[in-house]
């Protein structure tokens, strides 16, 4: 009996594979070990290596199809096996991405099969479907509200503009249920504020102009540029983000970076940057109680999820774009542990090999683009995640010490928050503690 | 009914008896060697060649169909096939005396009369006119191929050669068919010869074939009219209506010397005893004789009853009976015994007559009788009656590969021209009149007692203070239909308008007041009761070249019409390739107090159908614009008025309606009020219903609506409205159509396409009740009301706070009404 090899399945959000390309063709001698063909998910690239040895007798897909994952990809066998029992149903043109964005961006997709259900026949209360007009989803995305906080004043039940019009000027007011009750034929007992004024002002969105093609290319974004595109997006139009920024004084983890680079080999210690000297203090104040509110995830826009331990998210820049893989319980680990993984983890990633889980899980997500020199900047938080921390470049400034103008090194952070996790005071104590533990950094390692 | 007629009591009551004149039946018997003094040899054996050609043009078709091939080539062809063999001599007999300005019409079995009459046009026509239609036929490509391929050496000959070819293109659908193969077999046709379309409708071409004779009539052109019909299409009304048209006495009581006497048309009957299957005499129909139908008319239509396979007898009859016609004395009527030996179509299974009968016809069959009787009256040897079969036959064939051939021939390259056809459908054209002679004319515009009264009329509604002038003061949409028309009436020489009760009634709602001094009878007259030859022969006067104005009393009576609206004024422009024209307006007044059958807009069954421009103007500036518009178009318009409406005055033209020529662009809408919160679209009369809604939502709740007026249905530029739509998010369709099956489905379908995005809710429809239309007292239960398009608001798009809708147009509504049919 012939074997069928799947696009397997690497990773609880990947639904699909782009098959890159195939090392071997159909009729081709196959060894066990022996790579099939090269996959790519929307953040890495990945081979699948036969599981048998056999001839190549079928391959139902070609390069740069988009296979959906446990769907078989081809079959290894004997010479003449039959090969049509695997053959991957046709399903037609089923569109598990337009259903997977009705999906809030902080509830974890579900199979792709269930999320096409959910979006052919939406079942009342499941409280993802959002029963609103095209023009107040438009208008929501555009203000950057979720429509299932607009309490529904149209017919049946259906979320229409002056809803989400309300909703931006006065919040959430209505739960979906009891805005749904309301229901037009009865002809009297609307709740709520009905302003006339605020109907129709919308200003359509500009169409995009069409320009002469010979002076520009249109290219399809690769798999990891459309993910991000999507994730910056849902990520600011659904979470309040403000930033908050300081400096603080890097003499001493300036100095202290120079003594392990001068003395640490000798002792066994890897060769511990800024950026790991930074990751180290941050775990260890997210972790304290006091901030337990930014080491959180905000889901569905009503339960805040606390981690015990803090798994750092660290964006990497890579040859095909920003990843972020996860350096979990990094409070639990030491200054050199902490290094030498997130090392590993970079590495990883620019060589295009993080499996998806890699990149998943984090509580926090820290950036660092100060080695391009960039002093200041507001990242954008990795939803559901409720916060970042970006790090700037050090520059030198100057200070009053005792009547005599002093240069110090001074380093930026900016926090970027969700405010309706956090408020504006905590973020800024927790930025406080940060400051503190970096300028005081030998006693933070002595703790 | 003209005042000048008095209708006497004591005559009416008076005791006596109607009389027929007698009937002549086969009189003609003669043969070749009787005549031989009276054609000469060339004449008898040109007689021959074209039944040949005609014979084996069938015998082609007959082998395709069946054989799937001809001469040794395999060749397909899917279409029709009413093939005429056994008529061949009853085609050639009444060509042999027509003239290039003698126009035939035909049916769906037409290849016989459409070659003869070719053949018989190449016969008359000079050779450098010859040349010039060869030459201005498909930009030359034809004549190119031709002079290839031919081996022809006169030019007659080559003409010949391209006339076959054309035919034979047109028959395969091929880019090189006469109408580049959009006619096809039931519709193949060449204008430069005379041969007008052929029509697949049976009975179709008569009302046509009456409006061209009518053209001739009016315009005084050249020649007669030749209305080919089958036995079996004497049982249709639109032909008894065609022919009453064309007889009626007004020509002789009542029409101005120079034009008076009957149509110059001949309704020419092929009788070969079969509609289809049916027997007509002895089982379908119940006229003994077909020519006893002449008796419509007081002159009998001069009817006779000839022997159609002998083509001297029918050349005999039609030498006389075109004198006739040109003294004034038509129409005609031929019954003109005729056989087919082949099936209705090749899947003919002759379930309904015995081989004997055939063998017996056969025995008669004019292939074998005629060459026989030239040969036995010596005016020419067997062997070159056999040449000149063998050079026919030939001819056949050659023109057969060529046509057959994918490379010379090619089929219409659709992917290179996907618009072909649509490039067809409308000739859009921009023809202020179609001839340049004086316009005929009874009293100069200025002395017109309308013309006067309009112009001391207020040509905008209000007053400097807002305040309405009376109804008897204002310049209404009656006055401005009747200016375009009077003024394009001294415009365009070749304007006639006619219907019922258009003179001297001045139409059921008056908008021809003032006409009826102004012109001659030819040019406006009253139409006998008869819609289908009203609309038919309208088709006929426009694809002639004239322009025209027909009218309908009520657009319920469009259905009258059905055949001549749907399936004539509309495609014949596409189905000639642009050949023919139809400069036809078509009014069709809206009722709206009538009753069931007298109150229906029907614009959704005229928008329905490709080919036909719809209007509904629903003020005095919009009537005038848009009929100005369509007067000077080449394209068939309905164009709808609204009865309730005829003294409404112009309410939002500040400047009033110009006393000039303007246009108003058929497809634009326009914006009657500005609104940001709901856009309320309408097509006619509704507009001034939504206009009341627009008042109770502003005043009421605050809402502000944009009402905008169709003014077109077809065609129809969306733009305006989905930049309203954009702006508002909402929009209500409304029109007094009922609502299922109105057009504004259609454009409302259309709109959630064209801005889906911007949309708070689905467009709604608000027409009026799946019913019936009840008497005047119950409007407010089956039409649109101002309420219901608030109650639609209320209901479906946007909840009014305390508002309390009295009509229901909830999920539920729908869901019933829909299960229940109504």
């Amino acid at each position: 009996m012939a074997t069928p090899v799947m696009m397997p399945n690497v990773g609880i959000t990947v639904e699909s594979c782009i098959l890159t390309t195939w090392h071997k063709k159909k009729g081709d001698a196959v060894k066990k070990g022996d790579v099939l063909f090269t996959y790519e998910t929307d953040k890495s690239t990945l081979d699948e290596e036969s599981p048998v040895d056999g001839i190549m007798l079928e391959q139902f897909f070609n390069e740069d199809d988009d296979v959906k994952v446990m769907t078989n990809v081809c079959v290894i066998g004997a010479e003449g096996e039959s090969t049509a029992e695997f053959a991957p149903a046709k399903e037609g043109d089923e569109a598990p991405a337009p259903a997977a964005e009705e999906a809030p961006a902080a509830a974890p997709a579900a199979a792709p099969a269930a999320a096409a259900e959910v979006a052919a026949a939406p079942a009342a209360g499941a409280g993802e479907f959002v029963k609103a007009s095209p023009r107040a989803k438009a208008l929501a995305a555009k203000a950057g509200v979720d429509p299932r906080y607009a309490g529904a004043t149209g017919p049946d039940g259906r979320v229409i503009e002056r809803d989400v019009r309300t909703l931006i000027e006065n919040g959430p007011s209505a739960t979906p249920a009891a805005a749904g009750a309301f229901a037009g034929q009865a002809g009297t007992g609307m709740g709520g504020k009905f302003a006339v004024g605020d109907i129709g002002a919308a200003a359509p969105a500009a169409e995009a102009a069409a320009a002469p093609a010979a002076e520009y290319v249109d290219e399809k974004m690769p798999t990891i540029r459309k993910t991000i595109a999507k994730q910056m997006v849902s990520s600011l139009s659904t979470a309040a983000q403000l930033t908050h920024t300081l400096s603080f004084d890097a003499t001493e983890i300036m100095a202290f970076r120079k003594k392990v680079k001068n003395a640490g080999e000798a002792m066994g210690l890897n060769n511990i940057t800024l950026n790991d000297i930074l990751l180290y203090a941050v775990s260890r104040v997210l972790s304290g109680e006091a901030h337990r509110a930014l080491n959180a995830h905000l889901l569905n826009g009503d339960t805040m999820r606390y981690f015990t331990n803090v798994h750092l998210g660290i964006a990497v820049d890579t040859p095909k774009g920003l990843l972020v893989p996860t350096l979990h319980n990094a409070n639990l680990k030491s200054l050199n542990d902490i290094s030498a993984e997130a090392k590993k983890l970079a590495k990883t990633c620019q060589e295009g090999a993080a499996t998806p889980d890699l990149l998943q899980g984090a509580s926090f997500t820290i950036t660092n683009l100060g080695s391009f020199g960039i002093e200041s900047f507001t990242p954008v938080i990795n939803t559901p995640q409720v916060a970042i921390l970006g790090v700037g470049t050090i520059t030198t400034r100057v200070r009053e010490v005792n009547g005599e103008i002093k240069t110090y090194p001074a380093m930026s952070l900016s926090l970027t928050y969700d405010h309706r996790a956090v408020d504006g005071a905590p973020a800024s104590r927790f930025m406080v503690d940060l400051k503190n533990a970096l300028e005081n950094f030998s006693i933070l390692l002595s703790k | 009914m003209p005042k000048s007629m008095y209708v006497k009591p004591e005559e009416k009551f008076a005791k006596r008896t109607i009389t027929f004149q007698d009937i002549p039946v086969c009189e003609y018997d003669k043969t070749v060697k009787d005549e031989k003094a009276n054609f000469t040899k060339e004449e008898f054996l040109g007689m021959y060649a074209d039944m040949v050609a005609i014979r084996e043009f069938e015998t082609m078709l007959q082998s395709i169909k069946l054989q799937g091939e001809y001469n040794g080539k395999k060749f397909t062809y899917p279409g029709p096939s009413h093939l005429a063999i056994g008529e061949e001599a009853t085609a050639v007999g009444q060509a042999f005396t027509l003239g290039v300005d003698d126009f035939i019409f035909g049916t769906h079995r037409s290849h016989h009369e459409v070659i003869a009459k070719g053949l018989s046009a190449i016969a008359k026509l000079s050779d450098e006119e010859l040349v010039k239609i060869m030459e201005g036929f498909n930009g030359g490509k034809n004549y190119e191929i031709i002079k290839k391929h031919t081996t022809g050496k006169t030019t007659k000959e080559v003409a010949r050669d391209f006339f076959m070819y054309g035919i034979t293109c047109e028959l395969f659908a091929k880019d090189n068919g006469f109408s580049r193969g959009l006619g096809g077999s039931m519709h193949a046709f060449f204008l430069p010869f005379g041969i007008f379309p052929n029509n697949a409708i049976v009975g179709g071409s008569a009302p046509i074939a009456t409006g061209v004779a009518l053209y001739k009539k009016c315009n005084k052109k050249p020649g007669i009219v030749v209305a080919n019909a089958g036995d079996g299409a004497a049982a249709r009304g639109p032909v008894y209506e065609s022919m009453n048209f064309a007889a009626m006495d007004q020509y002789n009581e009542l029409w101005e010397d120079g034009y008076k006497g009957g149509l110059p048309i001949i309704f020419n009957f092929n009788n070969n005893h079969y509609g289809m299957g049916g027997q007509t005499k002895g089982e379908t129909m119940a006229y003994g004789d077909l020519a006893r139908l002449g008796c419509i008319a007081q002159n009998q239509m001069n009817a006779e009853r000839i022997n159609g396979w002998n083509p001297l007898a029918v050349i005999d009859a039609y030498k006389r009976k075109r004198k006739l016609l040109e003294e004034g004395k038509g129409p005609v009527l031929l019954d003109v015994v005729t056989y087919r030996l082949s099936g209705h179509s090749t899947s003919d299974a002759m379930s309904y007559r015995t081989k004997e009968e055939v063998d017996d016809w056969a025995s008669h069959d004019p292939l074998t009788v005629f060459p026989q009787q030239i040969i036995d009256a010596k005016v020419a040897t067997k062997k070159e009656v056999e040449a000149v079969r063998d050079a026919v036959i030939d001819r056949n064939h050659r023109m057969f590969e060529l046509a057959s051939d994918l490379e010379i021939s090619p089929y219409t390259d659709y992917n290179e021209h996907p618009d072909h056809i649509e490039s067809l459908m409308f000739s859009n054209g921009d023809v202020p009149k179609m001839d340049d002679r004086e316009c005929e004319v009874r009293q100069p515009k200025e002395e017109n007692e309308r013309v006067k009264k309009i112009a001391r009329s207020q040509r905008y509604a209000f007053d400097e203070n807002g305040k309405p002038y009376s109804k008897a003061k204002v310049y209404n949409i009656r006055d401005g239909l009747f200016e375009a028309i009077m003024d394009k009436y001294y415009e365009d020489p070749t304007l006639v308008a006619y219907g019922e009760d258009v003179r001297d009634w001045n139409g059921a709602f008056a908008v021809y007041r003032g006409l009826t001094e102004a012109l001659p009878y030819h040019r406006l007259f009253n139409a006998p009761i008869a819609e289908s030859a009203i609309v038919g022969s309208a088709v006929g006067y426009a694809m002639a070249g004239g322009r025209v104005i027909a009218e309908l009393m009520y657009a319920d009576f469009i259905v009258c019409s059905g055949d001549e609206v749907f399936n004539q004024m509309a495609k014949w422009q596409a189905m000639s390739a642009g050949g023919l024209k139809m400069p036809l307006v078509l009014r069709v007044p809206v009722g709206f107090k009538y009753g069931a059958q007298h109150s229906q807009d029907w614009t959704g069954l005229c928008a329905h159908v490709p080919g036909l421009k719809v209007v509904y103007p629903v003020t005095p500036y919009d009537a005038k614009g848009l009929m100005n518009t369509a007067l000077k178009g080449t394209d068939p318009v309905c164009f709808f008025e609204s009865q309730q409406l005829y003294d409404k005055g112009e309410e939002f033209v500040k400047e009033g309606v110009p006393e000039g020529y303007y246009e108003v662009p058929f497809g634009e809408p326009a914006v009657r009020t500005e609104g940001k919160d709901v856009t309320i679209l309408t097509i006619g009369a509704t507009l001034y219903t939504a206009l009341e809604a627009e008042k109770m939502l502003r005043e009421q709740y605050g809402i502000t609506a944009e009402v905008i007026d169709a003014r077109s249905v077809v065609p129809f530029n969306y733009e305006k409205v989905i930049e309203s739509v954009k702006k508002t998010g909402r929009i209500v369709l409304a029109s007094d159509a009922v609502t299922r099956g109105n057009i504004l489905n259609d454009m409302a379908q259309n709109i959630t396409n064209l801005a889906f995005d911007y949309l708070d809710a689905p467009p709604v429809v608000v027409g009026s009740q799946n019913w019936i239309t009840p008497a005047a007292e119950y409007k407010e239960q089956f039409y649109p009301q101002a309420s219901w398009i608030l109650d639609a608001i209320h209901e479906r798009i946007l909840p009014i706070p305390g508002y309390v809708a009295k009509h229901s147009f909830t999920n539920e509504e729908m869901l019933r009404k829909a299960k229940k049919g109504v």
